[in-house]
């Protein structure tokens, strides 16, 4: 099977549409992210204590937001995580000034002050841990199996373990009734759960805390890490090729970092640093296929010495476009698996790849050759000037 | 069979079976990471300040008292920690030679600046350095002995930074974490020390009952006011003096008890040294308050009835797990400094689980997904690739499991990415070899050279991705790291697989064939 036959097409003869056409939109995204909204950098770089927590019901916003309002004098963002059956809520809060802290504390307390009181005291099956439902336990030793305090907590240890291990799968105990549920209960330790525990209306799922100090630092490391590996790709195929290459394949990662930034803030994505992550694995990705049509390229100046270079990358282009568009198609099915199932965590990761990986494609055929192109002519024109003078 | 081709096929034997021996059983020799198992990642900054601040303070008390001994009565000794000195009057008479040598013997760590009424004794060069540092260590072993005693599993924790002043706490499966960095953060310094005044309403009015100025031997600290079934109603303020008459340094150990209406409080045994300092005092003072301190905050100030030696109760409206936990860090030892949060990721168990299973959906939806396309693209060729991806994902996980590498929740998307990524070898072979094909060569020699050539343009494009994945190593913290050790095996496994094994399995289909015709590809 086929899919793209033998192709002639004259990519290089649309090189100045192709670089007017990214040139619009470059500008037009980096206008968009210095003078729109910006870049909407997440607690990995500016600090802050982001919480996520699972409701038993439809949670309403507001009264989260009430609850927050206590906390700290900056708003909190308060929004939606995941499908919207789950019921799962993301806080974020910044940290006040350049202050050290963690609020991960004081928001839980928040909630639980606004939704557990029910509870009264009661062990909360959605928030505690086994140890102390273990340690409950065995001071009541509803199973009557006697002995010191350590050995009968050793006993209901694995019990409590099983709780827990319930509430790992279910994500939260709808009500304590779902301690019938639970596997590997004795029927007297279920009746005392069922007595002295109740199954608060929240679960927490995970909490982030950066402070400015790591912030800053990790600021700082990510946007090192970014330029070391430009500055590397570059080196690497200035080695490999010449330096006319070098800067095409550069000029073309530049092309796919900054319209894939310009993505991100168009759809208002978080920058954290899974995000960085994505994005140096797309500046090795788009090599990759710059690469492969370069290497063409230099067998082919092998094979027929004297040829115009244009006609030379144009042939390259054309022969490895069918590898170049099965790559990227392989690599954008898995993405896109990854876009749509792997989940809230991972979306905006997955998001960066699928966008950078159809420009790299682009860039790699419209942008990396033409810049290759015209520093190889303009590099040659200078060694003629010299040669005569 | 040719002898090439059988030793081929013993190398790839030997190499999925080494993978396949150091993954089994699968599922338990893969580590995951924080962020699919649940857990708590923390760095925590000592605030070795505080230990510069306490060292002074007690190098204070230290001189008053030994000068004492000697019949030298001197002030109170002034710290002043952002000099690192301490600077204390010597009074007219003192014999200025016994002073000399008690500053000789007993404060080897300092400089003496002798001035005409007051002596300044200042920090060594080395003192500062060797205080902040030991702050720190004593650290790393309080919070090291708290979660000993709290019991976690296979917790992590070491001390980074440039100043060395932080310490990274990893703790895998954590199901309560706000606990238990409660317990770590805690500094539990207890102290017992005599109430001069309160409790009152605030510190103004203290103030005013000693006659409006603060003696430098005595401080003011808050506490809590208890209502009749001891809980909370308010605060209130005690004048105490500065002097502890024992601390939790002194303590033998601490366990969780209840008074007689069930309010969970913390019982103490005092080591028998701290026991008769304890004993003389409380026997001295019958009827007098004496606060209990606990982070310079007084938890309650009970009368004293009668003489206590070795034992007594902390009370403090205590839920039971607060008590529990009070107990703990009492017994696993104070801190020698604060701590502060400089970063803190927590994951619920539950979220992990949800990551581990979506990441494996992702992963076997892609797979099938490339799997399909390139048996229908290539036929017979793409199956063989299948199998180069099948064996691709095998060696990962080995590798893997053999150098301990931990699986994260970006991993999984490395290993995602590789699927994608470990094929396009095979995509750049098999083009090439119908393009070879298409010249006319024969089926044989389109092999050779397809393989031939794109093995430079395999390994300059993956070279590409490996540095990515180097600077992404060097940046990245836990999960990042994890991201790129996996994509960095996935992409090593993939050159061996696509072209090592497919060319092998190439071999194989066409021995004993002279004339090969036609090749599905």
């Amino acid at each position: 099977m086929r899919i793209i036959g033998d192709t002639h097409i004259s990519f290089l003869s649309y090189r100045k549409m192709a670089l007017g056409f990214s040139m619009v939109v470059i500008l037009a995204g980096v206008a968009y992210m210095f003078f729109g909204p910006g870049l909407n950098l997440g607690i990995d770089f500016i600090g802050g204590t982001q919480v996520t927590v699972k409701f038993q019901d439809e949670p309403d916003l507001d009264r989260i937001r009430k609850a927050m309002s206590t906390i700290s004098s900056a708003t909190p963002e308060i929004q939606r995580f995941d499908e919207v059956e789950k019921h799962e809520i993301l806080i974020r809060i910044e940290n006040p000034g350049d202050a050290e802290g963690d609020f991960t504390k004081p928001i839980l307390d928040a909630l639980h002050q606004e939704y557990d009181l029910g509870l009264s005291g009661r062990f909360d099956l959605n928030t505690q841990g086994a140890k102390e439902l273990a340690n409950l336990l065995a001071d009541s030793d509803p199973e009557g199996v006697l002995g010191d305090i350590e050995s009968r907590r050793e006993y209901y240890r694995a019990q409590a373990q099983a709780v827990l291990e319930y509430r790992k799968l279910q994500g939260l105990f709808a009500s304590v009734d779902g301690i019938d549920q639970v596997e590997n209960l004795s029927p007297e330790v279920a009746a005392h759960i069922k007595t002295i525990a109740g199954a608060g209306e929240f679960a927490l799922l995970g909490a982030e805390n950066v402070g400015p100090t790591v912030g800053a630092d990790l600021k700082n490391k990510a946007q090192l890490a970014m330029l070391f590996s430009l500055l590397g790709m570059l080196g690497y195929i200035w080695l490999r090729f010449q330096l006319p290459y070098g800067i095409g394949a550069v000029a073309a990662l530049f092309h796919d970092v900054l319209i894939t930034l310009s993505a991100l803030a168009l759809f208002h994505r978080e920058i954290n640093l899974p995000t960085i992550a994505a994005l140096l694995t797309l500046v090795g990705y788009s090599v990759n296929d710059t690469v492969v049509v370069f290497d063409r390229v230099r067998e082919n100046i092998k094979l027929r010495r004297g040829e115009d270079l244009e006609k030379l990358m144009d042939d390259s282009i054309n022969q490895t476009l069918s590898r170049t568009i099965i790559t990227s198609g392989t690599t954008l099915m898995v993405v896109l698996t990854l876009y749509l199932f792997g989940g809230d965590v991972i979306n905006t990761f997955a998001f960066v790849l699928l966008v950078g990986i159809i420009v790299g494609t682009y860039s790699s055929i419209f942008v990396a050759s033409p810049v290759a192109l015209a520093m190889n002519n303009a590099l040659v024109a200078r060694r003629r000037k010299k040669r005569r003078r | 069979m040719d002898k090439k081709i059988i030793y081929r096929i013993v190398l790839i034997v030997v190499v999925v079976g080494l993978a396949a021996w150091s993954v089994y059983p699968p599922g338990e020799r893969i580590n995951y990471g924080l962020d699919l198992s649940g857990g708590v990642h923390l760095v925590l900054q000592v605030q070795t300040d505080d230990a510069i601040k306490a060292e002074l303070d007690d190098a204070g008390l230290r001189l008053v008292s030994v000068a004492e001994e000697q019949d030298i009565t001197l002030g109170t000794a002034i710290s002043d920690p952002e000099n690192l000195s301490l600077t204390f009057d010597v009074p007219a008479g003192a014999d200025r030679a016994v002073l000399s040598e008690i500053v000789l013997d007993y404060f080897g760590d300092y400089d003496v600046q002798r001035g005409a009424d007051s002596w300044t004794l200042k920090f060594k060069a080395n003192t500062e350095k060797m205080i902040r540092d030991q702050a720190v260590r004593k650290g790393l072993e309080t919070i090291n002995n708290r979660i000993d005693e709290f019991g976690v599993a296979e917790p992590r924790i070491n001390r980074q930074g440039i100043d060395g002043d932080r310490i990274l706490v990893q703790l895998p499966g954590v199901d309560d974490p706000e606990r238990v960095k409660d317990i770590i953060s805690k500094t539990a310094f207890l102290q017992f020390k005599e109430v001069l005044g309160g409790p009152a309403p605030d510190r103004e009015s203290l103030m005013q009952a000693t006659g409006g100025s603060l003696s430098p031997e005595n401080e003011i600290l808050p506490g809590n006011r208890m209502g009749f079934e001891g809980e909370v109603i308010g605060r209130d303020f005690y004048l105490v003096k500065k002097v502890a008459i024992v601390t939790g340094r002194e303590l033998r150990t601490a366990r969780r008890s209840q008074d007689e209406y069930g309010q969970a409080n913390v019982r103490f045994d005092l080591q028998p040294s701290a026991a008769d300092k304890f004993g003389a005092f409380t026997e001295s003072h019958i009827g007098t308050p004496m606060a209990i301190v606990l982070d310079d905050r007084v938890m309650s100030a009970p009368t004293i009835r009668a003489r206590i030696t070795d034992s007594g109760v902390i009370e403090g409206n205590y839920s039971i797990e607060e008590a529990e936990d009070l107990a703990l860090v009492l017994r696993a030892g104070a801190l020698p400094a604060r701590l502060i949060y400089l970063e803190e990721r927590t994951v619920g168990p539950s979220l992990g689980h949800d990551s581990v299973v979506r990441g494996l959906r992702a992963i076997v939806a892609g797979l099938i997904l490339v799997m399909l396309f390139m048996v229908i693209y290539y036929k017979l060729s793409g199956v063989n690739a299948v199998l180069a991806l099948i064996l691709n994902l095998l060696l990962l996980m080995g590798a893997m499991a053999y150098f301990g590498a931990t699986l994260t929740l970006p991993g999984i998307a490395g290993v995602v990415l590789t699927i994608g990524m470990a094929v396009d070898a095979n995509v750049l072979i098999f083009e090439r070899i119908r393009e070879e094909l298409k010249v006319g060569k024969t089926v044989r020699a389109a092999i050779d050279t397809g393989f031939g050539r794109a093995f430079g343009t395999i390994l300059d494009a993956n070279m590409t991705t490996l540095i990515a994945a180097l600077f992404l190593f060097q940046f990245g913290t836990g999960p990042i790291k994890g991201f790129a050790v996996t994509l960095s095996i996935g992409i090593l496994a993939s050159m061996f697989t696509a072209v090592f094994v497919s060319r092998t399995l190439y071999m194989v289909l066409m021995r004993g064939r002279d004339r090969v015709q036609t090749l599905s590809v």
